[in-house]
């Protein structure tokens, strides 16, 4: 049993799942579903589908150098059977999983750290210029603590006496 | 008069028509051929049956044969089953000759066929070695890709000659 990589989108294709075409100069494409299927069919470049592995990788989206990735290779040569070497593989998959998995969000993390802040700066000036959408300037003027600390509201006496008999 | 200008309206008539009938075409072509690469792409392959034509990929001498009885299976043969053949070209110099009926294995099938771990195999094309009554083949070389779901079948001796295993 072997647990083979979808060609198209590079998930795990597990036994009793999917498709293996064999071409006819021998080379074997192994598909974990039809829908990866149906687009090599359709002659489409993996590398060119969004919500490829190889896509994110290429454009950057994944983690595409580790040494978590050395522990996967394919090794063709089987090996004689182990009690020890069985558990301590199992064991140490579980833990290297956990470790790429952590580096791989934490890649993605840093990657959008950069708009998040942009997009909270961006947040923060549209708040201060429009407060008088969210609070009326005479709210702000007569009650400081609702201010933001930032924002200056130069409120003059006659401004408010003017504005009073308004609201009456 | 009138029939000259009929004649010219007809003419005006035709290539406007010829035209619209042209970016017509073209979209209809358009969508046609998207309509049917995408029928295309989910093309059903099925059983190999009478009338098949299928490759031969020794070098036995035969290059088509037409399949006229799947031995085994009432829809018909699938990858690794033997059928019974009338050979439909053939180069020169071979030991088969057109028109010769000949035993094959089906060593590649377009048709998907089941592994015991559940996964399925499908080839690229209709592919088939001729062998004898006994199930020797005939010829001395096999060409492309073979199952190896011939082992189960007892057809070793193509895995011998085969220059890849799928």
């Amino acid at each position: 049993m072997r647990l083979e990589k979808c060609w198209f989108c590079s998930s795990t294709v597990y036994p009793g799942h999917g498709i293996q075409f064999v071409r006819n100069d021998a080379k074997i494409f192994h598909f974990c579903r039809s829908k990866c299927h149906k687009n090599f069919k359709m002659k489409r470049n993996p590398r060119k589908v969004k919500w490829t592995k190889a896509y994110r990788r290429l454009h950057g989206k994944d983690m595409t150098q580790d040494s978590t990735f050395e522990f996967e290779r394919k090794r063709n040569r089987p090996e004689r059977y182990d009690r020890n070497l069985a558990e301590n593989t199992l064991k140490a998959i579980k833990k290297i999983d956990k470790i790429r998995s952590d580096r791989a969000s934490d890649h993605i993390k840093n990657r959008l750290k950069t708009g998040k802040v942009q997009r909270q700066k961006e947040a923060r000036k549209q708040l201060e210029l429009g407060i008088h959408l969210v609070k009326a300037p005479l709210a702000l003027a007569q009650d400081s603590s609702l201010c933001l600390p930032k924002i200056k509201v130069n409120v003059s006496q006659a401004q408010t006496e003017e504005n009073q008999p308004m609201e009456d | 008069m009138a029939v000259t200008f009929a004649s010219r309206c007809s003419r005006v008539g035709r290539s406007l028509m010829g035209g619209l009938g042209n970016n017509l075409s073209n979209l209809r072509s358009t969508s046609s051929e998207i309509t049917c690469s995408s029928f295309l792409s989910q093309q059903q392959r099925t059983f190999i049956q009478m009338r098949t034509v299928l490759k031969v990929v020794d070098n036995s001498g035969a290059k088509k044969v037409m399949c006229i009885q799947a031995l085994k299976g009432k829809k018909g043969a699938r990858l690794g089953d033997t059928i019974i053949a009338s050979v439909k070209e053939a180069m020169p110099n071979g030991k088969v000759k057109k028109g010769k009926v000949v035993y094959g294995v089906v060593v590649r099938a377009a048709m998907q066929r089941g592994r015991c771990d559940g996964s399925e195999v499908k080839f690229d094309d209709n592919a088939v070695v001729l062998v004898e009554k006994q199930g020797q083949p005939i010829g001395t070389r096999v060409f492309g890709p073979v199952p190896h779901e011939l082992r189960q079948k007892k057809h070793v001796k193509i895995l011998t000659l085969a220059e890849h295993i799928a």
